[in-house]
């Protein structure tokens, strides 16, 4: 073997380490969500079946009242990422309203999360006036990281009552296919589930 | 031998490559609206200048006007930040259009789409010393498509002012 072939031989291991090293040592910014403890940031890719990142957010109107998602465990919970300032978020609602009327004997809990910088008593205005009748959590950075960024609004979540995720969706849904997901995150998940009706 | 060596280490680059494409994140500095650069302003003394800010709304999406249907929609605005003595006044904004979306058909929104253009003028007081300063600013903005919203933008901007004795010549660069 000549000196050429050897020194191409060592440029092509040379690049292919480095390459590597910088894929997997460097820190992630998106570690792959799995079935485990809920911790990890959803990537942009396929969320079925991972389990929802838990959080702990202020509740709207809960004067320093917190809820943890992973405290719904056993419920079928529909997780609504929205602003004041999105349109479609707010065709969404009064179904959402209606759904969680129909569906909380059978353990749905819809939560919204408003994901924007404004006042509370603004956002305490806006949920008064569309008559919101689930708990409306407020949003930080941190937590729309958790769930992928959210680079668009309305983002729902499905999540079954084991805490996976059934579906998500970016942008309007109809009424249809929100009932649809909802009844499927109440048929799936753990034994503990509230019995239905 | 060397053409076999050669061709593994293209495939190695292009794998490590293609591997990290697929892991990467949509961007989050996402932009819908871009600004067609301006050339030099010049203003002559106290005798303000004219001048055109001309953004596009990418195709697809749609950004509130500056007076927005609801109180609630965030509206689009134009900020500096000025050098020295330079002011902007009579930022004057088009009117939206009002569009029916078909998420709602029910409701008009005043929207800009497409090109936008903000007209404003230039001033400087009659004793400014000559020469160039930079404007910098920022078109704020929040856009959505016909399913979904977009958070808060902030384009930035950049333009040169000259302040001379001659005469007030707003340019725009040809469009690429």
């Amino acid at each position: 073997m000549n000196r050429n072939v050897v020194f191409v031989l060592a440029v092509v291991l040379g690049i292919t380490g480095l390459l590597f090293a910088g894929k997997f040592l460097a820190p992630h910014r998106t570690p792959p969500a799995q079935a485990g403890s809920g911790n990890e940031r959803l990537t942009a890719g396929d969320v079925k079946g991972s389990v929802a990142p838990d959080f702990e957010l202020n509740l709207l109107r809960g004067k320093g009242k917190k809820m943890k998602l992973s405290d719904l465990r056993g419920k079928g919970v529909v997780l609504d990422f929205w602003a004041t300032y999105c349109e479609p978020c707010k065709i969404e609602m009064p179904w959402f309203v209606d759904l969680q009327k129909k569906y909380a004997s059978q353990g749905l809990q819809i939560v919204g999360v408003d994901i924007e910088d404004i006042d509370e008593k603004d956002v305490v205005e806006f949920t008064h006036k569309m008559g919101i009748n689930y708990p409306i959590l407020l949003g930080t950075e941190k937590v729309a990281d958790l769930y992928g960024g959210l680079n668009g609004l309305p983002m729902t979540f499905f999540i079954d009552r084991s805490g996976k995720i059934i579906d998500r969706h970016l942008g309007l849904m109809g009424a249809d296919v929100i009932e649809e997901n909802i009844q499927k995150a109440l048929q799936g998940g753990s034994s503990s589930a509230p019995s239905s009706q | 031998m060397q053409k076999a060596l050669f061709s593994i280490a293209a495939i190695a680059v292009l794998l490590c490559a293609a591997s990290a494409q697929q892991e990467s994140l949509p961007s989050k500095g996402r932009s819908f609206v871009t600004f067609e650069p301006l050339d030099t302003v010049t203003v002559m003394g106290k005798k303000p200048a004219p001048v055109e800010f001309t953004f596009h709304v990418q195709e697809g999406y749609h950004i509130n006007s500056n007076q927005p249907a609801n109180p609630e929609l965030i509206s689009t605005q134009l900020h500096f930040s000025l050098p020295g003595d330079l002011a902007i006044g009579k930022v004057q904004y088009p009117a939206g259009t009002l569009t029916a979306f078909p998420f709602d058909p029910t409701q008009k929104l005043s929207v800009y789409s497409g090109n936008l253009v903000i007209k404003a003028l230039v001033m400087t007081p009659s004793n400014s010393p000559a020469g160039t300063h930079t404007v910098h600013g920022e078109l704020r903005y929040q856009a959505c498509d016909n399913n979904a919203c977009y958070p808060p933008k902030k384009l930035p901007i950049e333009f040169n002012v000259k302040i001379t004795r001659g005469s007030t010549t707003p340019h725009r660069k040809s469009s690429k």
